[in-house]
């Protein structure tokens, strides 16, 4: 692993990339780049492989094959890859989940201030300021005494957010953070990552939210059975999609 | 009345006995319990070396009855050199068996943690060591706390073996007394519902404790 | 080796005593669960009372209450009948707690069904229900009984010859206190592995006949 200069205007780039599971190959020869401060929108069927590969991206999928390269910190399958290697990645990389994931024995302050001291080595104080500003911009700064329990669904995503932010992340990885909320408390949600997403983060959203894609997103990739389908501007991607498959897809999606 | 006075008059030497089955179970415990943490996340370490080990540990000790272990403990030591007092061979023989017993009760716990906060710890960066101390030890303690209570009792019941070591706990002090005034059922009743006094309501406390944390799940 | 075939000797006592304890256990936890749930409020408050009272003392001081508080004083007892009384109601305790768990798991379907058949109460219970009781708690039964064998090792020290007892004895005569213990701990490790598959054959036995 060593900085890569040249490539500075590239944040994440995938090379060939596969992933199996045992014989089942879930991403299959995959490569893609995203500029710096671009949004891409990943769409496409369950069980396309769409979270596969943004675990990839940060590494809580080892690929088997290919390389991945995240602000100019490359590593390749197949090699032995050191927690150093993960942890410098990662160190550019935050992500969000679907469920949340908050830690519910800590309170919200706690949750987003513990990552920064164990992590970044930021003193309590610092730490706890730093959150307090990260919650006061999700509009929870109230919650920061609270339990995660205490919460809603879709201030906890909020909260995930800010905890993410809070290691002041260069590329930010979304999978599906608002298919378990209800569509309204979703928009709490969106509404966060779209001023995110105008702030120049670079952001990967895996997302049934065609409404955001078209929107916010730079470019949509569709991916079906562990590849790319077609990639390109949303409005070309959604108005006219280049293969068949695409559009079954998005038929599917927009009736329901 | 004889049963009654009996009680009165030697309630005082047993209740000295009852202290000593204490200490033990503390004693055992403070060794035990942190040991049984040790041996449940080396079972569920990467290394297979590791695994291995700590598994075989595992059953053996829960396979063995704790008296052969105290007897291997107490007699056996001291022939290979290493001779204890009854008091320190009962807690390291008595832990041995807490430790195999806890490990699982514990494992169990660890295992109930979400996987998903694991996957966020390691997506945030934290290192391995700080996700089991910060996120997964934390939270499979609580779990496991009504049935490391209900051990705990176990433990406490377990001590009695260490009259066959000639300490002179509860069970040891009931029947010397016993011995000497031939007032044997009453003594050894008495011994018995001082035994009961403590598990019945610590029992209760634990049924208490396992339905509040159910609740505020 | 010459330790091992002392120290094994004890190995059927152990079984027997174990055995024996376990169906004392099997049958006295039948009228303890049954009083456990009756209908009058005092038979219900002493059937749970004796079950804490049995199941909070230890049962090397209930070996002891039965051996020489009421095997001297009141009836003369021989250290194995006093072995199996003292777990046989220890065990009745723990078996009807088991019971108990199995009762809660039959559906109250079944006794309204039963009921709309026109059975009386207590046919239900004999016909419909207990069986399907015992066989629900058969899992628990077993993990109780391996328990058991290793607990029964405690008879030991009222002179019940059992595994434990010939070890102690082969290392007082022979002066060696390691191997003995050891073979001692084996032989009950080994005693347990066919406990636990016999168990299992058992309950996939059962299994068969209460699905037909
Ligand atoms: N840990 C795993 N073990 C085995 N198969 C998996 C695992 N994770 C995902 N898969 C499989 O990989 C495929 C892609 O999954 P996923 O990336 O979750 O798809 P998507 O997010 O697009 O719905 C699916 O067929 C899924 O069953
Ligand atoms: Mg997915």
């Amino acid at each position: 692993m060593h900085e890569d200069t040249e490539q500075d205007r590239i944040a994440i780039s995938l090379e060939s990339v596969v992933k199996k599971y045992g014989d089942h190959t879930v991403i299959n020869d995959v490569s893609l780049s995203v500029r710096e401060g671009e949004v891409i929108a990943i769409i496409g069927p369950s069980g396309a492989g769409k979270s596969t590969l943004l675990r990839c991206i940060n590494l809580l999928e080892v690929p088997d094959r290919g390389r991945i390269t995240v602000e100019g910190n490359h590593v390749d399958a197949g090699t032995q890859i050191s927690h150093k290697d993960l942890v410098r990645l990662r160190r550019n990389v935050g992500m969000v989940f679907q469920s949340f994931n908050l830690f519910p024995h800590m309170t919200v302050l706690r949750n987003i201030s513990l990552p920064q001291e164990r992590v970044l080595g930021r003193s309590r104080q610092e730490a706890d300021a730093r959150s307090m500003k990260l919650l006061e911009r999700v509009g929870l700064a109230d919650k920061a005494q609270q339990y995660p329990s205490r919460c809603s669904g879709g201030q906890q995503q909020r909260i995930a957010i800010a905890r993410a932010l809070a290691l002041d992340p260069r590329v930010m990885l979304f999978d599906e953070p608002t298919s378990a909320l209800d569509p309204e408390v979703g928009l709490e949600v969106l509404a966060v990552m779209r001023e995110l997403a105008a702030e120049g983060m670079t952001m990967v959203v895996v997302t049934h939210e065609m409404q955001f894609a078209r929107d916010v997103s730079d470019r949509v990739v569709v991916m079906a059975e562990g590849a790319i389908l077609e990639e390109g501007d949303p409005a070309d991607v959604f108005t006219a999609p280049a293969m068949d498959r695409t559009r079954k897809f998005l038929r599917a999606v927009l009736e329901r | 009345m004889t049963f009654f006075n009996d009680w009165v008059d030697y309630f005082p030497d047993l209740l000295g006995g009852l202290g000593v089955s204490l200490q033990l179970t503390l004693v055992t415990l403070l060794i035990g319990l942190p040991a049984g943490l040790v041996l449940a996340l080396a079972a569920g370490s990467k290394k297979r070396v590791v695994r291995v080990v700590a598994i075989g540990v595992i059953e053996v000790g829960r396979g063995t009855p704790a008296l052969v272990v105290l007897q291997l403990f107490y007699f056996g030591l001291p022939t290979a050199g290493m001779t204890l007092t009854s008091f320190v061979a009962a807690s390291l023989a008595l832990a041995f068996t807490t430790a195999a017993y806890t490990s699982e009760i514990l494992r169990g716990g660890l295992q109930a943690v979400p996987s998903g906060e694991v996957e966020a710890a390691h997506a945030l960066g934290m290192a391995r060591g700080d996700i089991l101390r910060f996120v997964v030890i934390p939270q499979g303690i609580r779990i496991a706390i009504p049935p490391l209570m209900g051990f705990a009792i176990m433990v406490f019941q377990a001590t009695s073996l260490a009259y066959t070591i000639a300490m002179p706990e509860l069970m040891s002090q009931a029947y010397s007394i016993g011995s000497i005034t031939f007032r044997y059922l009453s003594i050894l009743t008495l011994a018995g519902l001082m035994y009961a006094l403590i598990t019945i309501p610590a029992s209760s406390l634990s049924n208490f404790v396992e339905y509040r944390l159910a609740r505020h799940r | 080796m010459e330790h091992l075939s002392v120290v094994a000797q004890g190995v059927s006592m152990t079984l027997l005593l174990t055995l024996s304890s376990l169906l004392f256990g099997a049958i006295g936890g039948i009228p303890l669960v049954l009083a456990r749930r009756s209908r009058l409020a005092l038979v219900r408050f002493t059937a749970r009372a004796l079950i804490e009272l049995l199941r909070g003392i230890p049962p090397l001081a209930w070996l002891f209450i039965i051996y020489f508080g009421v095997g001297t004083g009141v009836i003369e007892l021989s250290s194995f009948a006093a072995a199996v009384i003292g777990f046989g109601l220890v065990s009745s305790a723990y078996m009807a707690e088991i019971y108990r768990g199995g009762l809660t798991a039959i559906h109250d379907g079944q006794w309204e069904a039963s009921d709309a058949l026109g059975l009386s109460h207590a046919a239900t219970l004999v016909t419909i229900i207990g069986p399907q009781v015992l066989r629900v708690s058969i899992p628990a039964a077993a993990t109780f009984a391996i328990g058991l064998l290793k607990d029964s090792s405690v008879a030991s020290v009222i002179g019940v010859q059992d595994t434990i007892y010939w070890a102690s004895h082969e290392s007082t005569v022979t002066g060696d206190a390691i191997v003995p213990f050891l073979w001692a701990a084996g032989l009950y490790v080994a005693m347990t592995i066919p406990c636990a598959w016999a168990t299992r054959l058992l309950d996939a036995k059962l299994r068969k006949r209460v699905a037909r």
